[in-house]
This record gives C-alpha cells, structure tokens and sequence, in this order.
C-alpha cells in the first residue's frame, strides 16, 4: 500500500480490496481447499460462457465496433460482432453505453516483488524474479482497477545486466505459480547509465566501490559477460560432441547460473530488455549487441530515443517509455513528450510504461496523452499499452487486441478509456473476472463487519494490562494524495 | 516433594560411589538408581489404546514394560501414580536450543549515553557468527557442514525452560544463515553433547535471510541463485568425484569442498531439508526449490501453511508447525491506524492451521517457533485442539509425528517396552488449562522442574511499535513500525509521510543488529529501502540505503519492550500513560 490517497477513501479501497480476494474466486477449478481458507459458501463455478453486449468495443487491430457483441467461451474470444448466439447459461453483461479493450500491458512493472534489486554484483543475470513474486501485493488489484491484465516484472536497474523477468497476468487471488504468462519468452534486465555505474548510490561506508563507475565501464561489464557466456557455450558445446562421440569418463563442465541466460540471449531465445536514458548509450547497446549476434526487444524509458529512431527501427528493437516525465536526474533531462509520436512515425514499437505502481493505475490516461502530443490516431495511442508491449514481451499471438481467437483479457470501461472521467467497470482474463467495481462496492459494508467481529477475537484484543501503545510518529505528517506525485520519473528502477 | 527425596538419595549414592572408586561425578551418577515403576496411572501409550490404571517400568534407560497388570520389579522406585496420565515424552520439533547466544556487539556509540564523538566510529561489517567454518570456500550463511552438534551446551536455562514445560527432546539447529547447517535431535538432559544426543544430524536447514554488509546473496532474489548454483556444483563434485574414484589417471583430481560435499546426502535424498516459510508464497517457494533438486522438504513455521496443503500434500511435506501463535501486543490507541484486516485474521486463524493440517491429511509435529514463554506449548496446543484438532492428533504431533519425521520413531515417541524412557507425566489432562507438569522423564531419569519463566529470546527483544525518524538528507521524517518477532526473525510494517509498506528480510541479532527492507515512497518514487541498525534497550539507530539517494539514517524509540509472556500470565505492569505519548 504504498500510495496513499484520502484517507477515508484509502480506508473504504483498502478494506475491500484486502479482501476481494475470496470474492472474485470464481471457478470450478479451485478446490474446497481455497474455499475453506474463509469458510464462506463456495463460489459458483465462472459460465461455460460470457457475452458483453451492445457495447462500443475498441478492438486495436480493426478500428473500432458500435453497438457490439464479444463471446467469451473457455477464456477465449470466441466471437466479435453484432446480435451473437449464446448459450442459455451464458452470462450475460450490459454494454449500452459501455467500451470495452483488450487488458492493458504494463511492460515494465516491479510489483508484486518481495526484493527489486540483487546490487552486490554488477552482472545477476543468474537471478530471477519468478522467485520472489508476492501475488498479494496489494497494488496488483489496484491496477486491476485500471484495466491492467499483463505485467512485466522485472528486475531493477542497479546492474549492467540484471536478473531474468517474469510476464505475468494478473490473477489476483491465486498463488504466483497460477499468474506466469503461459509461453512468453523468457527475458533479462539490462541497464545502462547512472544507475548501474552507482552515480546516486553512495557506496556504504566501509565497502569497497563497485565497479563499473562510468559509461565506459558499463560497456566493458557487457561485453565481458558476453565473451564470457561465448566461451562458455563453446566450453559446453564441446564437451556435448566429445560425449557424442563415445568418450567415457568425462567430467561434466560447471553449469554456471550467470552465464546461461546469456547463452540464451546470443542464441535468441530470451528477450534483453534494457534501461536506457541517452542517445549514445543506446547506440552504444547496438553495437554490442551486432557484435556479438544478438537483438535488443526493447528499451526501457529511452527518454532519448528520439534522437536515434531510424537506428532503433533498425536494428529491431522496440521503445517502452514515459510521456511526459523527465528531469528527475542529469541523464533524464533530454526528453520531449513527443518522444511517442517520433519513434511511431520512425517505424519503432513503441509502449508507454509504468516503472511505478501509482502510475500503472491509469495507463489509460498516459496513453491519451500521446494524442495529444504528436498526433497520434486512436488506435495508434491504444497500441501504446495493448499490441505494442504485446509484441515486445513476444505474446502478441494471445493478447493485445480483441480478436477471435485470442486470450479473453479485457477491461470493460463506463466511457472511453482516454477520458480522465471514465472508470473500469470489470477486467476479465482468460474469460475470468478479475475485478468488479459493483461487487467491491457491495463487498465493503462486509468488511467493515468482519472487521468489527475480528477485532472482538481474542488474540486481537489489546492487552488489559502492559503492552505498548501504538505511537505517534513525531514528525509532521504531510496530507496526502498530492499531485506532486506526478513529477517524478516513477520507481526508475 | 518426591524430587527433593530423589535429589537426596542421588546425593547420597553420588558422594558413596565418589568416595569409594573416585570416578568422576557423571559416571557415578550413571550407577545411580535407574530402575523405576510408576503404578496406579492413567496411561497414555499413543502407541495403543489408553490403559486408565496401569504400570510403567522404566529400566536402565528404556521402558521395560508397560500395562494394566506389569508388576513392579522389586528394585524399582515405586512412583505411586494415582491421579497423573503418563505420556510419551513431548519433542519440539524445532528449537536453537543450546546454542550459543551471538556475544552481544558493543554499542555503535560506546554505550548508552556516550557521545558519538567520543569514539571512532565503528566500521559497518557484520559481527562475526558464531557459526562458522574454518577453509569453507563459501561465504559464512552459505556453509552447510555445519553441525548443532558441535555446538550444543547442555543445561542452559532455556533447556531447563523447555522440560520444565514437559519437553524431553528437541531438534535443535544453527541460528543464522541460508545454509544454516545440520541439526540433532537432543534429550534436554544430560552433562553434555554426547550424553543428549538422540541422533545428529537430522536435517538440513535453510532460511533465506540474505547476508549483510555488501556480501553476495544481498537480496532474497540473490538467496534463491546461491542456494541454486550451490546444489547445481555439489551435484557436479559428487559426480566427478565418483568418476575420479573409479579411474584418476588422466583426470585433474576433483576440489576437496567440505562444503559442496555436505549436500551429498541431501542432494541423494538421505538427508531431509527444513525450510523455514511461514507465508503461502514462502512455502511454495519452498516446494518449487524442493521440486526442481528433487529435495526431502520439511516446512518449518508453516503460519500459512493450510493455504498450501494442495503442494504440501502432492509432495508428502510434512510441517513443523509452530505453536507461538501471533496475538496483538500493543494497546488500544484512538489516535493510530486501525491493525490491517490481514493482521487480524492471521491472528484469528493461527490456532485453527493445525486441523486444517489433519483435514487435508498433511503431516506436521508442533514445535515452539522461538516462543518466549514455553508454558505456551501446552497452552496453545490446547487452542489448537478447542480449534478442531483431535485431541489424540494433537498429541502425536507432539510425540510420535515428529519421531517419524526425524526417522526415530522406532525408538521414540510412543510409550512401547524396549523405547527410550522419555516421560511426560501430568496431573490432569495434558490439554487442560489446569494440568500440571508432574515428573518429566528423559532416558528413564526424573529431571529437576521449574517454574517456568519467560526466557530471552533468540535475538535481542526488537517487537513492538517504533516510533522511527528517518532523515535522507532533507530532515526527519516520521515512520511508525510494527515489529512482531519469532526468535531472531521479525516480520511487520512501517507506515507514515514515506508510505505503508510490510517490511521484509527482516532479522534481528541477539546483540541487537537489525536488519529489514521496506518499499519507501519518497516524492512519488517507491524505491526499495535497506535498513541497517542496532538496538539498544528501547532506542534503536542506524544507516538507511537508498537507491539513488545517499545513505541516510535513522534512530527510533518505543515506549517499552512488548511483555515477553502470555497475556494469560502477563504480570501487571503499569500501562504506559497516553498523555505521554500525545505530548512527544
């Protein structure tokens, strides 16, 4: 809970939600076991079908349909179009007046992490955030509430080369095995710049600097890990032909956990996705990545990516980037909000990010803003935060529009999405209900009584006698819910 | 009154037996009386249906014999038993008891009330463990040929605590770590290692707490790669060392890693690994490590366990459940925060993870998580039954299940002829509030019983709410955190103008070094923050790490320490004044 809003809203939002958990557990699949973790009745298993109907639907791929039907059938996008056939069963949802898109893809995310950051080494390629993922990070159903369905969790930018990603969808309420994106490619943090040379990171006193300390010697790290995983792979490639031709009493060579996922990257099969702020140390990341054979999927934040579009479009990559902050630090101060605009018209993938939970609440709004700044069309803004980030996480086969065929992840919105005024009615994936504005409504008067009934249980009642009380931070306490928020680079991790 | 008759006749029988061999003291006492019948008692074998009137003989050691019509033996103490229920003697399934106590680190300012000025400052490395491994090629926390069993001391006043409450054998492990060790099952009687030893080692443990001070694994992401690469290289020794074995000429001999080599047993499947998880996603994390190395997983903790019975129960884990169930010290306050629902539940649900357990058929044995106040063992094994777990379940988790568990179940953990003579002798129903501890028997002798007092717990006493200032450079900026403490871990969370966030990677050390992480949101950025420090009584200082910012630091202050015993049996101490606190 790391935003804080109004309190009395933050309150009526943080009782329903630490509790919606049991409620959206629809599904025949969930055991008595789950149901048993609350002892309420158990939830009806979700329809075989759903249909939304007569509702405006911004498909991305195909412009947009008034007055439409979609079928959602085995979590899949069955059907899209006008007076579709259901089941007698099917669930059936209202969409006068509504819109509905495809979930919205966060491609850089660091919630649901129990640690961001592994900064004793400057290359941690060997850790994995798949590892430390907390599926009841609050945050998470906040930004169900804003019609994020897909994340990318990945590791912080304290490294030249940081630890692997996870793609997630935002099953909120399971455990974290039931979240992973099923068959997206696996990816890694890169970063380039202040953060990994430690420019605002002081090093604590009594150890020693860690190296690298400039852009120089970020490149050096890069390359040296590569020439490393190169011989590596050559090391393992060998040992695997003497084995095959008979060769007996052979030691196998060390697995190295570092070097691996580098492996993987020379051979294509796992995406880099690199922190990245100016011109040159993009360009710099481009003629590594030629020299050794590999691609660069996207560039993170590339406040600078303007400057060197068509080399971007060159080489393959995509951007993922803020709209409009910048200025938070020295190498984040060449930005301009047409950064978007650019990089579009130049032919490059572009996706606007979070790097914030706060801000990955109304993605929405951020992608609006690309309309505004640069002309973007409609569809080419929703792409911003759908099929874009889709395709730089390499699941754009499953998600990213509303099309036949493709996973049922959606947001059901009570006006257009780029309005400040709308707000997400209910977000659904793989055909499941994730959220529901109307059952968090109607679910709070419940809270605030389990409330009062817990607080009367034994073990927490406050101690007749010693204890401590709870004290009063000694400070001033800021009132919250200011917008100054909006300054700031977001986490920048 | 029947042990100050015992004590006399030990007395009398030691000083003959010295006085007329001069063989040392222990080995007297060995000669001592060792055969003993308690007749005329209700008998709970756990083994078999109870006998309501029958007769224990405890000889040399062992239960000689056991029933409703065993005579006494002539040369046998006779205990009269009208009125006790004798039961198998109960095992904590998982303590650090008998190991050393980290020395206390002197205070970062010389002592309270010295000035900082005064003396250099102290460097920031971590204090040295007391566990570690002389020409290990891995980090200390990363050495897992460390034994318990080196390290045990007999006859510390937290054993006396524990079989004071009825305990007579304990699993015991290395305190720190990540590979933590191997632990022994231990009598909690005995001169020394030797003479308490059941068997050692029993198991490997892992904690997941990152090292200090800058040390590679830094993070809990880090934790999970290390423990990864070591099992991946052990497996790669044990190979190349069973091929160099069978044919050395040509090979380069394999390195000679103690430490590598001490996964052998765990990696073949010989040797069990506890893993301390408490949450549901701990625990699965857990099951994941488990199931990727094709590891014996115990859980240790085991909180959430009951949301996790699908795992635990496909892979036959079994948990050692812990019986320190969380309950709210602080005092009502208009002015704080209300608790956060999932705080109030965890509370509400801890005594209820226990038949829950039994339901889902997952195997778990009780131990005391570090608690502070042993008598809640019984106490809380009692709510665990009042909560829907067979009364006759309760007590095998407390005996029998975990003697399975550590592979000792054919010599202990029932009441059986030819078994280790490991008594708990109550008056009343061992569940009952009411019941007495009356004779504990460890290898078929009575031991000493105390009251039992609360003891200090394994790390310095850090729970309770903290009032925290912060200052990253830009002034103090006020934070309230929580501490709740299982031993040397704590767990809570820390809210004020730097945002609410739980805490995580929490520890603290016996000399007070505290240690956790807490998402800060600092002008709209959440950041990840370190917090380093020490506690001193009811201040706490120390340095805060920043990404992208430089380090900062904090001091904190609280009230007074939370009570270190059960409300039930929380002496009156005067509750501290609210007028005090709103005039800070």
């Amino acid at each position: 809970m790391r935003i804080e809003m109004r309190r009395t809203t933050a309150l009526l939002l943080a009782l329903s939600i630490l509790s919606a958990t049991p409620f959206f557990r629809a599904g025949a699949q969930r055991s008595s076991n789950r149901q048993q973790r609350t002892g309420e009745a158990p939830t009806p298993p979700a329809p075989a079908e759903t249909v939304i109907r007569n509702a405006t639907i911004l498909t991305v791929s195909h412009g947009t349909l008034q007055n439409s039907d979609i079928l959602i059938r085995g979590g899949k996008i069955a059907a899209v179009g006008q007076n579709l056939k259901a089941s007698a069963n099917a669930r059936v949802i209202d969409g006068t007046g509504k819109y509905v898109m495809p979930g919205i893809i966060d491609c850089h995310s660091h919630s649901m992490l129990d640690a961001i950051n592994e900064s004793t080494y400057a290359v941690t390629s060997m850790v994995r955030t798949r590892d430390v993922l907390n599926p009841t990070d609050v945050d998470l159903y906040r930004e169900l509430a804003g019609g994020v369905t897909t994340l990318n969790i990945l590791h912080g930018s304290a490294n030249a080369i940081g630890g692997q990603n996870t793609v997630v969808k935002i099953k909120y309420g399971r455990p974290a095995e039931e979240f992973i994106f099923p068959g997206a490619p696996p990816g890694i943090k890169f970063a380039l710049g202040e953060n990994p040379k430690r420019t605002n990171f002081p090093t604590p006193a009594g150890q020693p600097r860690r190296y690298p300390a400039t852009r120089m010697g970020v490149e050096e790290v890069i390359r040296d890990a590569f020439t490393r995983a190169r011989d590596y792979k050559k090391l393992w490639d060998e040992y695997r032909a003497r084995l095959q031709k008979g060769e007996k009493n052979l030691i196998p060579p060390r697995r190295d956990l570092q070097l691996e996922p580098l492996v993987e990257v020379l051979e294509g099969k796992r995406f880099v996705h690199a922190h990245s702020y100016r011109a040159d140390e993009i360009l710099m990341l481009i003629q590594i990545a030629d020299d050794f054979g590999f691609k660069i999927r996207t560039f993170q934040h590339a406040l600078e990516a303007y400057k060197v579009a068509r080399e971007i479009a060159r080489h393959g990559a995509g951007a993922s980037i803020f709209i409009d902050n910048w200025a938070y630090k020295i190498e984040a101060y060449d930005a301009i909000p047409y950064n978007a605009a650019i990089l579009v018209r130049a032919g490059v993938n572009t996706s606007v990010n979070s790097d914030s939970n706060e801000r990955a609440r109304r993605l929405n709004i951020e992608a609006a803003k690309a309309m505004k700044y640069g002309d973007l069309s409609e569809d080419e803004a929703l792409k911003l935060i759908t099929l874009n980030p889709a395709w730089q996480l390499g699941i754009d086969s499953r998600v990213g529009s509303i099309d036949v065929g493709k996973d049922a992840d959606l947001c059901l919105w009570n006006g257009h999405p780029f309005s400040v005024y709308s707000r997400v009615e209910m977000t659904f994936i793989d055909g499941e209900v994730f959220f529901d504005r109307q059952q968090d409504l109607a679910r709070r008067a419940d809270l605030e009584r389990e409330r009062a009934t817990l607080e009367q249980a034994e073990p927490n009642r406050a101690p007749s006698s010693g204890g401590t009380s709870p004290s009063l931070p000694r400070g001033r306490r800021p009132a919250y819910g200011h917008d100054d928020d909006e300054l700031d680079g977001g986490n920048d991790q | 009154m029947p042990n100050h008759r015992f004590k006399f006749i030990f007395a009398v029988v030691a000083l003959a037996a010295l006085l007329s061999s001069s063989v040392p003291i222990a080995q007297a006492q060995d000669s001592a009386i060792d055969t003993y019948a308690i007749t005329g008692a209700r008998i709970v074998p756990v083994s078999g249906p109870v006998i309501e009137r029958g007769t224990v003989v405890i000889r040399n050691g062992l239960i000689q014999a056991v029933g409703a019509e065993v005579p006494a033996p002539a040369d046998a103490r006779l205990i009269d038993g009208t009125g006790l229920t004798v039961y198998p003697g109960l095992i904590d399934a998982y303590t650090t008891l008998g190991m050393p106590q980290p020395t206390p680190q002197a205070s970062r300012t010389g002592g309270v009330g010295a000035s900082p000025a005064a003396t250099p400052a102290p460097s920031p490395s971590p204090q040295a463990s007391q566990f570690s491994s002389p020409n290990s090629t891995q980090p200390v926390g990363l050495q897992p040929e460390l034994q318990a069993i080196d390290y045990v001391r007999a006859g510390s006043p937290e054993i006396e605590a524990a079989r004071s409450s009825g305990i007579t054998a304990a699993l015991t492990s290395p305190r720190e770590g990540i590979f933590m060790g191997q632990s022994a099952l231990v009598n909690l009687a005995g001169a020394n290692a030797t003479q308490m030893t059941l068997r050692a080692p029993v198991a490997m443990h892992v904690g997941f707490t990152p090292l200090r001070a800058g040390v590679y694994p830094g993070s809990l992401l880090g934790v999970f790669s290390a423990l990864r690469q070591m099992l991946l290289d052990a497996e790669r020794l044990r190979i190349a060392t069973l091929i160099y074995e069978k044919s050395p000429r040509g090979l380069r001999r394999p390195e000679h890693d103690r430490s590598l080599a001490a996964l052998f047993p765990v990696l073949q499947r010989e040797m069990p690994v506890v893993m301390f998880a408490n949450t549901e996603r701990e625990i699965r994390r857990a099951v994941d490590l488990a199931e990727e190395f094709n590891l014996r997983l115990i859980i240790a903790g085991g909180a959430e366990s009951w949301k996790a019975t699908d795992r635990l129960r496909a892979r036959n884990v079994p948990v050692l459940l812990s019986l320190n169930f969380p309950r709210r010290t602080t005092a009502q306050s208009s002015e704080a925060d209300p608790e956060p629902l999932r705080v109030l539940r965890a509370r509400v649900e801890a005594p209820k993870t226990a038949a829950r357990l039994q339901q889902a058929g997952v195997r778990f044995a009780f131990q005391s998580g570090a608690m502070t106040n042993m008598a809640d063992f019984l106490l809380n094994a009692a709510k665990a039954v009042e909560h829907g777990l067979a009364r006759d379940e309760a007590l095998r988790a407390m005996t029998i299940r975990p003697a399975e568990i550590f592979g000792v179940a054919d010599r202990l953990g029932t009441i059986e002829a030819g078994k280790i003579a490991n008594l708990t002798i109550t008056r009343g129903d061992i569940f009952d509030k009411s019941a007495r501890i009356a004779y504990v028997f460890i290898d078929g002798r009575p031991v000493d019983l105390r009251p039992v007092t609360p003891t200090a717990p394994g790390g310095a006493n850090a729970g309770g709410t903290w009032t925290l200032n912060i200052n990253l450079g830009e002034g103090d900026v006020a934070s309230t955190l929580t501490l709740e403490q299982q031993g040397g871990r704590l767990s809570g969370s820390i809210s004020g103008a730097l945002g609410s966030a739980e805490i995580a990677n929490a520890s603290v050390g016996a000399g007070g070094e505290i240690r956790f992480t807490a998402p800060l949101t600092i002008g709209g950025q959440t950041t990840e923050a370190t917090f380093t420090g020490t506690i001193s009584g009811n201040e706490m200082r120390g340095t805060v790490q920043v990404e992208g910012r430089s380090p900062g630091s904090f001091t904190g202050t609280r009230p007074n320490a939370p009570p270190s015993n059960a409300p039930s049996t929380t002496p009156p101490t005067q509750a501290q004044p609210r007028t005090e606190e709103i005039s800070k």
